[in-house]
């Protein structure tokens, strides 16, 4: 297990309190799981992505991971509709382990913009880390 | 004092820390879930190379005296005049057997492996934290001369699995053919008990007991030591292991091994209810008609009687889950509710290759593809209110996730835990 100080959190992208991460492409969003999370959750073994053209609340489950102890639901940190999904995670779930910024899961047209910048910042996110 | 400060440790807890491992409780202990490597490079090392496990939880007992054989005997599900070559024989000294300590009403106590020691001396392996309960339990029933003792808070127990065992476990002694020679599977040498005689010291003089025994279900060893010699074990087994890929390895691997290899996780397939019908009905005493008792034991009425439910094991057709416990349930072919899951892990070792379950250990020449990367299974056991067959289809299902699996005799092939000595050595 990750110390806090340890872990990778690039601060140039928003978190959520579920862990999730998300980042500004132009027009679009990416999302995807935090060091945090990936080390957590241990090896993941399966990745269920939904299908593009979607559309999820904020907070809305759009997924699931699974690591060989756990099933974890995944978070869509804005509202908004899934325009493409990371095929390469179908079979190769790892890359979310080996690295989760590189190796995003979706990518999201926002319906409001605004939902990002209400998320938290690198150092909001790594002081709710420490509680 | 928070929760974590109270759960007790093993005298291998800070090595688990320094190496970052991810911590967890089970059994009253804070133990390590996984090493940086990851579940799925511990499990895959266990079947292909070697792993190194820190069991130190678990519990272990001794019962001495005249009135040992009466009082195992009573206790325990297997009958030990029979237990040995395929029921022909008694448990003799070195020799161990796997069975349950049942209570009055058919519901278990815990499961155990009972080593003979010597004559009337008996070691007594159970579950973490069941210690005390099982030395209760024993002493309630026990009559005559007979001495129990806990020796758990003073051993370290640690479990080398995997094909490389044998030969990592060679430059350990001074004279290893004459240690791993006579070694069946269940079987083991060594007395680190006060008044034990036989006696196995490593090159260093460290004592051990070196037991054939493990809950991976490949070939490999558990080995007991006095506790302040424990993590000197460890360090010597890791550098001895290191040129054969050996991982320290974590609990979520030995859950996953165990469950492919079919083993039951006590508390959880088997616990606080009747023991069933369950794929684990060889630890009973059967009399060669399958229909009563060789002997009589604590809980044999019971498990005569019928109203009892069925445990099967299970696989998937791929790694998906579903959480055991209170949030999901099986649900037969036509949508009826008819249990719930025991145990639901992956198995990253195997895979299906039309419909058959191969494994990353099967050899090309049994169906294996070449450069076969499987992506696992789902597996684990299911308690059910009716009779199953092999090869019948039930659902999993939690909330909206569901998955159809497979109710199996057995889930991951090829598997080493009773494979010759001699292949184990020289390949």
């Amino acid at each position: 297990m990750k110390e806090i100080e340890e872990l990778d959190l690039p601060g140039d992208i928003y978190y959520s309190k579920e862990h999730e991460w998300a980042a500004k492409d132009g027009d679009l969003i990416r999302i995807g799981i935090s060091d945090y999370a990936q080390d957590q959750l241990g090896d993941i073994v399966f990745v269920e992505l939904p299908e593009p053209g979607a559309s999820f609340e904020r907070n809305e489950e759009f997924g699931t991971l699974e690591s060989v102890k756990a099933v974890s639901e995944i978070y869509l940190p804005v509202s908004g509709e899934i325009v493409a999904v990371n095929t390469e995670l179908e079979d190769a779930p790892e890359l979310l382990n080996e690295n989760p910024y590189l190796n995003w899961i979706v990518e999201v047209r926002p319906n409001d913009i605004d939902q990002y910048d209400e998320l938290l910042s690198r150092d909001d996110y790594l002081a709710m880390l420490k509680g | 004092m928070t929760e974590a400060e109270e759960l007790k440790t093993t005298v291998l807890h800070s090595y688990h820390l320094e190496h970052s491992a991810n911590m967890a409780e089970f059994g009253g202990y804070d133990m390590p879930l996984w090493y940086p490597s990851g579940t799925k490079a511990e499990h895959l090392a266990v079947i292909t190379q070697a792993g190194l496990f820190d069991t130190s939880h678990m519990a272990v007992i001794t019962v001495e005296g005249s009135g040992t054989f009466d009082l195992l005997q009573h206790s325990f599900s297997k009958d030990l005049l029979r237990c040995q070559n395929r029921g022909g024989g008694p448990l003799t000294e070195g020799r161990s057997v796997y069975g349950l300590l049942l209570n009055s009403d058919g519901t278990v106590l815990d499961d155990a492996i009972i080593g003979q020691l010597g004559e009337d001396r008996c070691m007594i392996v159970v579950n973490s934290g069941m210690g005390s309960a099982v030395g209760a339990h024993l002493k309630e029933l026990a009559q005559g001369e007979v001495t129990i003792t806990d020796h758990s808070d003073r051993l370290g127990k640690i479990d080398l699995q995997g094909p490389a065992s044998a030969r990592i476990l060679e430059n350990l002694f001074s004279d290893p053919d004459s240690v791993l020679t006579d070694m069946a599977y269940f079987s083991f040498k060594g007395d680190i008990f006060p008044g034990g005689s036989a006696a196995l010291e490593l090159k260093d003089g460290t004592r051990v007991i070196l037991s054939r025994t493990g809950y991976t279900g490949e070939f490999g060893f558990e080995l007991f030591t006095e506790k302040a010699k424990a993590l000197n074990l460890w360090q010597m087994i890791l550098a001895a292991g290191q040129p054969f890929g050996l991982l320290p390895c974590g609990l979520a691997a030995r859950d996953s091994l165990r469950a492919g290899a079919m083993l039951p996780l006590s508390h959880q397939d088997i616990g606080n209810w009747v023991f069933g019908y369950t794929p684990w009905s060889f630890v009973l005493p059967w009399d060669n008609d399958g229909e009563s008792w060789t002997k009589s034991f604590v809980g044999a009425q019971r498990l005569l009687q019928s109203e009892r439910d069925y445990t099967y094991g299970f696989a998937g057709y791929d790694p998906r889950k579903i959480s055991a416990g209170s949030t999901s349930e099986v649900k037969a072919e036509d949508g009826t509710t008819i249990g719930k899951v025991l145990t639901c892990t992956t198995d990253m070792a195997i895979g299906r290759v039309e419909e058959r379950i191969v494994s990353i250990a099967t050899p090309v020449s049994k169906g294996r593809p070449e450069a076969y990367q499987p992506r696992g299974l789902s597996c684990g056991f299911v308690r059910v209110d009716r009779p199953c067959l092999p090869g019948e289809l039930v659902w999993l299902v939690e909330g909206k996730r569901k998955l159809k699996v497979e109710i199996r005799k057995s889930i991951r092939p090829d598997r080493t835990a009773r494979a010759p000595m001699a292949q184990m050595r020289s390949s």
